[in-house]
Formats: C-alpha cells, sequence, structure tokens
C-alpha cells in the first residue's frame, strides 16, 4: 500500500458508493473492498462512514437494500442501484468531471497565459 | 416522494427500534463476517482474521450511533433525552424551578385573561349573520358639532323607504316596563324592535316564533322573551308560549324565548345599550309618525347589500340627509344654523366596541409589560444558575458536547419552564378573567360570556414559546459559548467570564427597573387622575340622602293631573315621616345625565351654535333636599302653581356665561320661538351632571308643575311620569328606605319601586370606571415593582457571594463596613438609575395611549413621573439593603481562608 490511504474528499463518498453499485449489486463489505480495490488503495472506506452513508442513500431513495446469500452461501444485506440513483449518478459524474476538469486548468495555468 | 420515504422510514425506526437495530446488527455481523472471510482467503488464520475484522470495524456501537444520527427521527429521540436532562435538572432545583414558573404563570395568565376579554371584545367578529355588513346608522349635523344623533321616528321611516344601499333595516329602542300578575311587581329593562331586527341577525328563538311583519303595529301586544328572563320569572316552562303576561297593566302574549347567550341590544353604542330582558313589536304609534323633530332615539341598524361599500352607503347617507331636510317643518330647519343634515352609516362593531377600545389597549400594553418584566426576572435567576451549573457544563463539554447541543440542551429547560408557567398561567387566567369581568363596572360594556376556546389556548403557547426564547436565550448563549478551560479553571472565583455575567445580569435588571417605571408611572397617573375627581367639587351633599325611581304606568295615570297630583301628594307627605328632614323629587339625579335642551336667550340674538343646557323639573323641596346652594333670588314655592307666571332657577355657571357681570335675577329665557318666555327668580350653585370627569354644565330647573299637559302625559318616553324622590334623612339613609316605599304603596300599592339607593351610591357608581381602571393597572404596576425588586435583590445578593473573597481583601485592607455597604447600595441604585432613564423615556412615548383615562392631568404629569421615579428607586435601595448587609458581615479572614 503506497503511503497513507487519501481522505475522500469531503461529499464524494455517496457518488463513489452509487458507481460501484452502478456495476453490480453488492453488500456493504464488498462495496468498501470495490471502491479500495479500483482506487488502487488510494481510497480505504472507513465503516462508520460507510453505514451512515448507506442509510442516506436509502432514505433518498438511490439505493434499494435486500437481504441475499452471499458468494460464501452467508445472509448478507446487498444494496442495487435504483433509477433515481441512476441518475443521480449521472448528473454527479458530470459535475464532478467539469469541477475537475477546471480545477486542472487553473493548476496546469502558467504565468504567460493569465 | 423522498420526503415521504424518509418520514416512512423514519416512523419505522421510531415505531418498530428493536426490528430496525435488530437489522443493523446483523448488517454489521455479516460485514465482519465477509471482512474476515477475505482476510482468510489472503492466508490469515481464522483467529486473526477475526480480530483484524473487528479492528478494522471499530466500535460497531460508534457505528450504530452514527447511522442512528443520519435519520430525522434521531432529534426527536434527542429532544426526549433532552426534556428528561431538563426535568431532572429542574427538579434538583425545586426553589429555583417554583419561583420561575410562578412569575412566569402570573406573567402569562394576566395575558392571557386579558387576551380572552379582547379577543372576545375586539377581534371576535359580532355573533351574528354577516357581522361585517352589520352597520348602526345616525343622522347628524356635523358642522355644528353633533355627528351622531340617535334617529327620530318620522326621519327613521323617511330613510327606511328611501334607502337602497340595505337588504335589510330596523329600529330599536330601549323602554322599560313594568312586569305584574306574578308576585310584587318587577321593574324590567325591555326593548321595542322592529320585525326585521331578529330576521336581520339571523337567530332563530329555541321556543316559538319571532314577530310577523304584520305583529310590528299599534295593539298587536305580543312578545318575546329573554331566556334568563324566561328561567327566572317563568321556571323555564315550555308552555310559557301563548301565556298572558302583564306589561304596564296592559296583556302581552308571549310568543317565544330567545336562546340562552342572546344580548341585544349590545352595550357600548351611544344610545339604547341597555340588554333587554324581553323585546316588544316597535308598533310606532301615529304621534310618534307625527312628531317631527320632538325626540331622537332611536337606534337604526342596517344590514348593507352584498357588493355595497360602506362609502356607498355614505354617499346615500348624504341624498337621504337632505330627503330629511326636505320634509322638515321650516321652523325646526332654522334651528340647524345653516349646517346640512347627514345619515351616516357605521360599523356596528366599532360602535360596540369603541368605548373599551382605550382602555383594553392600555391593559393589554400594561400586561405585556408585566411579561417582559417577569421574562427578565427569570432571565435573572437562569444567569445566576449558570454560575452554579459552570463546573458540569464544562464536563459536559469536555466530554464532547457541541456548543449547539449545549444551546439547544438550555433552552430545552427555558421552554420546559415556559410551558410549565404558561399552563399553571392558563388555570390563573380562566378564574382571572371571571374576576375582571366581575369587577368591571356596569359602563364599561364588557360581554359576560367571554370564550375560553382555541385562539386564547393558542395565544398562551405562543407567549410561553416565545417567553421562553426571550428569556432563555440570552443566559443559554452565554453558557454555551463560555471557554471551556476558562470555566474548569474559574470555579469558585469569578473573573472574566464572572464579568460577562454580572454585565448581563445587570443589563436584566436595568431593563425591569426601566419597564417597571413606564407601569408604575401610568398607574401613578391615574391614581392622580382618581384623586381628582374624587375632590372634585360636586355642587351637592351627597350624605344622608335617600333616592328611588317612582315610575307611573301610562295606563293607571292616562292624564297629567293624575300624575303631577300623584307625585305632589308624595311630596308633600314623605317629609312627615319620621327621620325625615326633607325631600324633594326631580326627573333626574345629580351625575346622572341630563336632558339637554337647546333655548333662547331674551335681548340675545342667536348667532351660531344655540346655547345647550341641562333641565330639570323639580318638585318639593329639592334643593334643601341635595343640598345645592341658593346664590340670589328665591326658590319654587307653593305659590309658582300651574296657572301662575312660568318661572325658572338657574346655575351659577349659566349666570356668568350669559349675563356676565349682570344680575341674571329677573333675566327672560324660553325654549323656541312661540312659547312662553319665563322668568329667572333665582340662581343656585353649579352641581356636576356626571361623568364627574365632564367639566360644569349651565343647568335650568323648571318647576314640574309648570310642564304642559302633552310634556307631562307623554307615554312614549315617559321621562315626566317616571320621576325620582329624594329624601335627606336624619340617621343613615338606607334605613328610611322600607318606611318611604311604604308610604308610596299607601298611595298606589301596584307601583314599581326601582332604583332605592343613596346619592353616595350614585356617587361611587359613577366612579366606578375610572377606579376599575387605576385598580387593575395599579395591580400591574405593583406586580411589576415587586418582581424588579425581586430581581435587583437578587442579582445583588449574587454578586455579593460572588464576591465575598473581594470584600474581603478589601475589608482586610482596612475597608468600613460602611464602605462596603456603601458599595453595594451604589451598585444597586446605579442600576435603577440607568433603568429609570430608560423607562422615563419609554414612559413619556407610552402614556399618550392612556389620554382618555386621564382626568386633571397631563399624560406627561411631571409631578408624578418624579414621584414615581423616587418610589421606584428607594425601592432599589431598600431590595439592595439586604445583601448590603450581608456584604457588611463578611468575616475577611473566613473569606479569604475558603479559597
Amino acid at each position: 500500500m503506497p503511503g497513507k490511504p487519501a481522505d475522500l474528499v469531503q461529499g464524494t463518498l455517496d457518488m463513489l458508493i452509487l458507481k460501484t453499485l452502478a456495476l453490480e449489486p453488492l453488500h456493504g463489505y464488498g462495496i468498501g473492498l470495490r471502491i479500495e480495490q479500483i482506487s488502487r488503495g488510494v481510497f480505504q472506506v472507513n465503516p462508520g462512514s460507510l453505514f451512515p452513508a448507506f442509510r442516506r442513500l436509502e432514505r433518498q431513495g438511490l439505493v434499494r437494500a435486500e437481504w441475499r446469500s452471499s458468494e460464501n452461501n452467508r445472509r448478507a444485506k446487498y444494496y442495487a442501484l435504483t433509477g433515481a440513483g441512476r441518475k443521480k449518478l449521472k448528473r454527479e459524474t458530470q459535475e464532478w468531471e467539469a469541477q475537475t476538469a477546471a480545477i486542472a486548468r487553473i493548476l496546469a495555468a502558467s504565468a504567460g497565459e493569465v | 416522494m423522498s420526503l415521504l420515504r424518509s418520514l416512512g422510514v423514519g416512523l419505522r425506526a421510531l415505531f418498530r427500534k428493536e426490528e430496525t437495530e435488530q437489522e443493523l446488527q446483523d448488517e454489521l455481523r455479516s460485514y465482519m463476517e465477509a471482512s474476515a472471510g477475505e482476510k482468510m482467503r489472503r492466508g490469515m488464520s481464522v483467529e486473526e482474521a477475526r480480530r483484524a475484522a473487528r479492528l478494522e470495524l471499530g466500535s460497531t456501537e460508534a457505528i450504530k450511533e452514527e447511522v442512528r444520527g443520519a435519520g430525522w427521527e434521531n432529534m426527536l429521540e434527542t429532544c426526549a433525552q433532552d426534556l428528561r436532562y431538563a426535568l431532572r435538572a429542574l427538579r434538583k432545583s425545586p426553589g429555583f424551578t417554583i419561583v420561575a414558573v410562578l412569575t412566569l404563570a402570573l406573567g402569562i395568565g394576566a395575558n392571557a385573561s386579558l387576551f380572552s376579554v379582547v379577543n372576545t371584545v375586539l377581534l371576535q367578529p359580532l355573533p351574528f349573520k354577516n357581522p361585517s355588513r352589520l352597520m348602526m346608522l345616525f343622522e347628524g349635523l356635523p358642522q355644528v358639532g353633533s355627528p351622531k344623533i340617535p334617529f327620530s321616528t318620522p326621519d327613521y321611516t323617511i330613510v327606511k323607504r328611501g334607502q337602497k344601499s340595505f337588504e335589510a333595516i330596523g329600529a330599536v329602542q330601549d323602554k322599560e316596563f313594568e312586569l305584574s300578575g306574578h308576585g310584587e311587581p318587577d321593574r324590567i329593562i325591555g326593548a321595542r324592535v322592529s320585525a326585521s331586527i331578529f330576521p336581520m341577525l339571523g337567530i332563530a328563538p329555541v321556543l316559538g316564533r319571532f314577530f310577523r311583519p304584520e305583529e310590528d303595529a299599534p295593539g298587536q301586544n305580543v312578545a318575546v322573551l329573554s331566556y334568563g328572563l324566561w328561567q327566572r320569572q317563568y321556571g323555564g316552562r315550555p308552555d310559557i308560549v301563548g301565556e298572558t303576561i302583564e306589561l304596564d297593566r296592559q296583556p302581552y302574549t308571549v310568543i317565544g324565548v330567545m336562546p340562552r347567550h342572546f344580548v341585544f341590544p349590545l352595550p357600548g353604542p351611544i344610545a339604547n345599550f341597555l340588554p333587554a330582558a324581553l323585546w316588544v313589536p316597535m308598533a310606532f304609534t301615529p304621534a310618534e309618525l307625527q312628531g317631527w323633530g320632538m325626540r331622537y332615539d332611536l337606534s337604526v341598524l342596517a344590514c348593507l347589500r352584498p357588493g355595497v361599500s360602506l362609502q356607498q352607503a355614505s354617499s346615500e347617507g348624504q341624498a337621504l340627509g337632505a330627503a330629511i331636510e326636505a320634509q322638515y317643518p321650516r321652523d325646526i330647519l332654522k334651528d340647524f344654523y345653516g349646517a346640512r343634515l347627514l345619515v351616516t352609516p357605521l360599523p356596528w362593531h366599532e360602535e360596540v366596541t369603541g368605548p373599551v377600545r382605550p382602555l383594553l389597549l392600555v391593559l393589554m400594553v400594561a400586561v405585556g409589560l408585566v411579561l417582559l418584566i417577569a421574562c427578565a426576572n427569570v432571565a435573572t435567576l437562569l444567569v445566576s444558575r449558570a454560575a452554579a451549573r459552570q463546573r458540569e457544563i464544562a464536563i459536559r463539554k469536555a466530554l464532547g458536547a457541541t456548543r449547539v447541543r449545549l444551546l439547544r440542551q438550555l433552552l430545552t429547560e427555558s421552554l420546559l419552564l415556559a410551558l410549565l408557567g404558561g399552563g399553571l398561567g392558563l388555570l390563573l387566567a380562566l378564574w382571572g378573567k371571571d374576576m375582571l369581568l366581575a369587577l368591571a363596572p356596569a359602563d364599561i360594556p364588557l360581554p359576560q360570556n367571554v370564550g375560553f376556546g382555541l385562539g386564547v389556548l393558542l395565544f398562551a403557547f405562543g407567549i410561553s414559546c416565545l417567553t421562553a426564547i426571550l428569556f432563555g436565550l440570552a443566559p443559554a448563549w452565554h453558557t454555551a459559548a463560555s471557554k471551556l478551560q476558562q470555566s474548569l479553571q474559574e470555579g469558585g472565583r469569578s473573573r472574566t467570564a464572572g464579568r460577562a455575567r454580572h454585565r448581563l445580569q445587570n443589563a436584566f435588571v436595568a431593563v425591569e427597573f426601566g419597564l417597571s417605571l413606564v407601569l408604575l408611572i401610568g398607574a401613578g397617573l391615574l391614581l392622580r387622575s382618581f384623586g381628582k375627581l374624587l375632590q372634585t367639587d360636586l355642587g351637592f351633599q351627597p350624605d344622608h340622602v335617600l333616592t328611588m325611581e317612582i315610575p307611573l304606568p301610562a295606563q293607571a295615570y292616562p292624564q297629567a293631573s293624575q300624575i303631577r297630583n300623584f307625585y305632589q301628594r308624595l311630596a308633600d307627605e314623605i317629609p312627615n315621616l319620621p327621620g325625615v328632614k326633607a325631600a324633594g323629587i326631580a326627573d333626574d339625579l345629580p351625575l346622572r345625565a341630563a336632558v339637554f335642551h337647546t333655548l333662547q336667550l331674551e335681548g340675545r340674538p342667536q348667532v351660531g351654535k344655540p346655547p345647550a343646557v341641562a333641565e330639570t323639573w323639580t318638585l318639593g323641596n329639592y334643593f334643601q333636599t341635595m343640598g345645592i346652594p341658593l346664590i340670589a333670588g328665591r326658590l319654587f314655592n307653593p305659590q309658582d302653581g300651574p296657572n301662575s307666571p312660568p318661572v325658572v332657577i338657574i346655575s351659577r355657571g349659566m349666570a356668568k356665561k350669559y349675563w356676565p357681570g349682570q344680575d341674571a335675577i329677573g333675566k327672560r329665557l324660553r325654549h323656541e320661538e312661540g312659547q312662553p318666555w319665563i322668568t329667572v327668580v333665582g340662581v343656585v350653585g353649579d352641581v356636576n351632571d356626571g361623568p364627574v370627569s365632564r367639566p360644569i354644565q349651565s343647568h335650568i330647573y323648571i318647576p314640574f308643575v309648570q310642564l304642559s299637559d302633552a310634556l307631562t302625559a307623554e307615554n312614549v318616553v315617559g321621562v315626566a311620569r317616571s320621576m325620582n324622590l329624594a329624601v335627606r334623612t336624619a340617621g343613615e339613609p338606607s334605613a328610611l328606605a322600607t318606611a318611604v316605599v311604604a308610604k308610596i304603596h299607601s298611595l298606589d300599592p301596584d307601583i314599581a319601586v326601582a332604583e332605592i339607593g343613596t346619592m353616595t351610591q350614585v356617587i361611587s357608581s359613577s366612579l366606578a370606571g375610572p377606579k376599575f381602571n387605576t385598580w387593575l393597572l395599579s395591580l400591574f404596576a405593583g406586580f411589576a415593582l415587586f418582581l424588579s425588586a425581586i430581581g435587583i435583590y437578587g442579582v445583588l445578593a449574587y454578586a455579593v457571594t460572588q464576591q465575598r473573597h473581594e470584600i474581603g481583601i478589601r475589608m482586610a485592607l482596612g475597608a468600613r463596613p460602611r464602605h462596603v455597604l456603601r458599595f453595594v447600595l451604589a451598585w444597586g441604585t446605579r442600576l435603577a438609575c440607568l433603568g429609570a432613564a430608560f423607562g422615563i423615556v419609554a414612559a413619556l412615548a407610552l402614556t399618550r395611549l392612556m389620554k382618555g383615562l386621564l382626568y386633571g392631568v397631563r399624560a406627561t404629569d411631571p409631578l408624578t413621573f418624579a414621584g414615581v421615579t423616587l418610589l421606584l428607586l428607594s425601592a432599589a435601595v431598600l431590595a439592595s439593603l439586604i445583601p448590603a448587609r450581608r456584604a457588611t458581615k463578611v468575616d475577611p479572614m473566613v473569606a479569604l481562608r475558603c479559597e
């Protein structure tokens, strides 16, 4: 694991969870693991923020949950994206891309450009 | 949609708490298992993997707490927790709780009880159909200063025929009746009403029916009873409908009974304001319909057509006024002196509430101030309490309570206090408004059935919450914002935070004093007015005078000569009773508004407004009986008979006003052209016609026996047939009442003698209104003064305890007890002075509201302002004295050692 895992930018956890679930329905641990894997260990998600985030998303109707058997035949609560969640993810992704592009431009600016 | 979902999930979490908790528990377990499984796959042993997974997860309790915190239902739980905590905190200091709750209860109770009255009187619409369209109509000559005159019968009929703005119109007139046939004859207040009135009000009788239009005609003797009279006189028998009762010795058929809470006419307007016990049809007599310009005593009510505005109706009123003028006989028009007659519709509600509005508003401001003072008081208590709880708060902060959380907690405590106070206050209000209504004198027209409905409950709840914020916010903010380290260090000793606390308390106490001063000045002004009223020279000697009204029904005494003979016999025979010094008869008594008449004075050409003077008809030794002094000329004597030259006695003020520097004796005056001249034979002292606060009027006295037959036998209102007997007694006047009534009944056993009383009672009833205002405002002001004194005492006592150490050092360094005493007293006085300065400014602005309630005192009376400020300052010094003396008792050794 290279260095100390970075803190998530405020407010991005919800988006990352939605993105993870857009690939396939997952249970809580799976979601955390998936985020860690895809980010190549840059983000390690603390269960203490993961669970409130699930509850929040469930409340907003962006994900729905059901109890299912997991791959090793244990019961686990699986989360899946709803239609509203899909839309929200799309909107957030666009916003995120716009913002990061802007930030990148600012960071790349040299003295002559301005 | 998502709001609904959130609500649903939240509610489920609240009501199926265990299930939700269990699910979370299961999920956390499955998370751990998955985590451990993953670690095992990477090669850890079962034990290691479990341990690592548990470590990674951290405290499951903390996670659960976080998850719970995500939902709104969590707020409720925190609130419940705050509430439990607040209850515990309040229970732990019962002294503080009781004082705070009682203070608030009194403040809120006073407000709620007054609000219930204001709500019913000023805010609620009239309890009738289409209340906003109901108008009261007046005739008037605004150009000569008489904009509101009740209608005369012919004028009313013109308006009724000609108007187009109103869908219904009707007239009302108070009328006294002798109700007989059931034991003792009784005088009751009734009313003549047009058949259109009750359908217009939209109130149906509970029994029987109301008058039909064809019954609104002479000779149709039908009557509708009020609920009260039905219960009182006829035991609530349902078969009363159809029975015959006797009114003024004439048979009337009862055709209906009105509902219990039906009050009509409503008290308040300038005429016909006595709620009636029974109603008879208006049934104008032919004489009434003829009597041009004779009698202006009908109240006219009308209901605007939908869509017609008040302005439209008013402009139609101008045309109607012109139509009336066109019908007037020429010699009456002359008396208008060029003024145009107008018919003016005015909202009935305003006519009803007009007389009480200023009083209620002043009282509402007063109780509002009392509540503010109560708030300031509780706030100072809270600040002192915060000092005692400093450590507790500091520990809670150290354990991670945020400022917002603490603020919420402290405000919950305030809210709880306020709601407890509000609840208790509502109980007080329930009792208070009944007391208020019971004590209110009859000339303050308050309805007796004041409701205590949802409006009052909401009001009490609203002001409770508002007061909680008012008194709770500043102390709570101060406590929650204090620095942690400092609080922990400060301990018993007070430095900076202590200073801030003192500043806050000082501010509250100063505000309290300022507000109290406003109330005290208000009460002081009323007290001074009342004192002036009591000192007013009434112009007669009220002690040892028995009075009563002796009405002669028209049916038994149709002729003027019969009336004259009866009263003459009475005036001759009453003085023969033992214990009677003198007796006289008059149509009105001093302080009871006299009827005003216009006059012509011989040799004085009429310019502008004619002189209007009070006129009293007398018989017997009226002046000696009342103790009205003769100043010049002579009094009436038996030679001033019906056929001798007409004579008049005038008041000193009138003689001075119209014949200044001349001898008024021998001058002549008359009522109107064509009538004989009357010669002035005497001048007597000025008498107050009431209300006491009104300036003395010019007054003339005429021998009763010289009135015309027509005026004497007048059977419509019958002033001349319901004269007052006044008896000057040697001993206690009321002791003689039985003997006098027995004497009257020996002349005619059926006479319903009314209003038996003494002149002292007449005076006290005419002063009852101002007395009530003064009493009530003084009560509030006294309460405010008491609260402020407690406030200043509390602050200084607390400060002395806090500063024992400092005082100890001062004394150790050589300060004498009197220095310490002076130091504490100066502190208290400084606060009071600060408050007083602010109070005087506020009072200057606010006392203007009470102008209408004052008599002989200006709203900025410097004497009252100075006196009351002095009173307040001495109260402050007195209240500071106890803590100051305690400060001098501080033993330097003890004070220094306990640090």
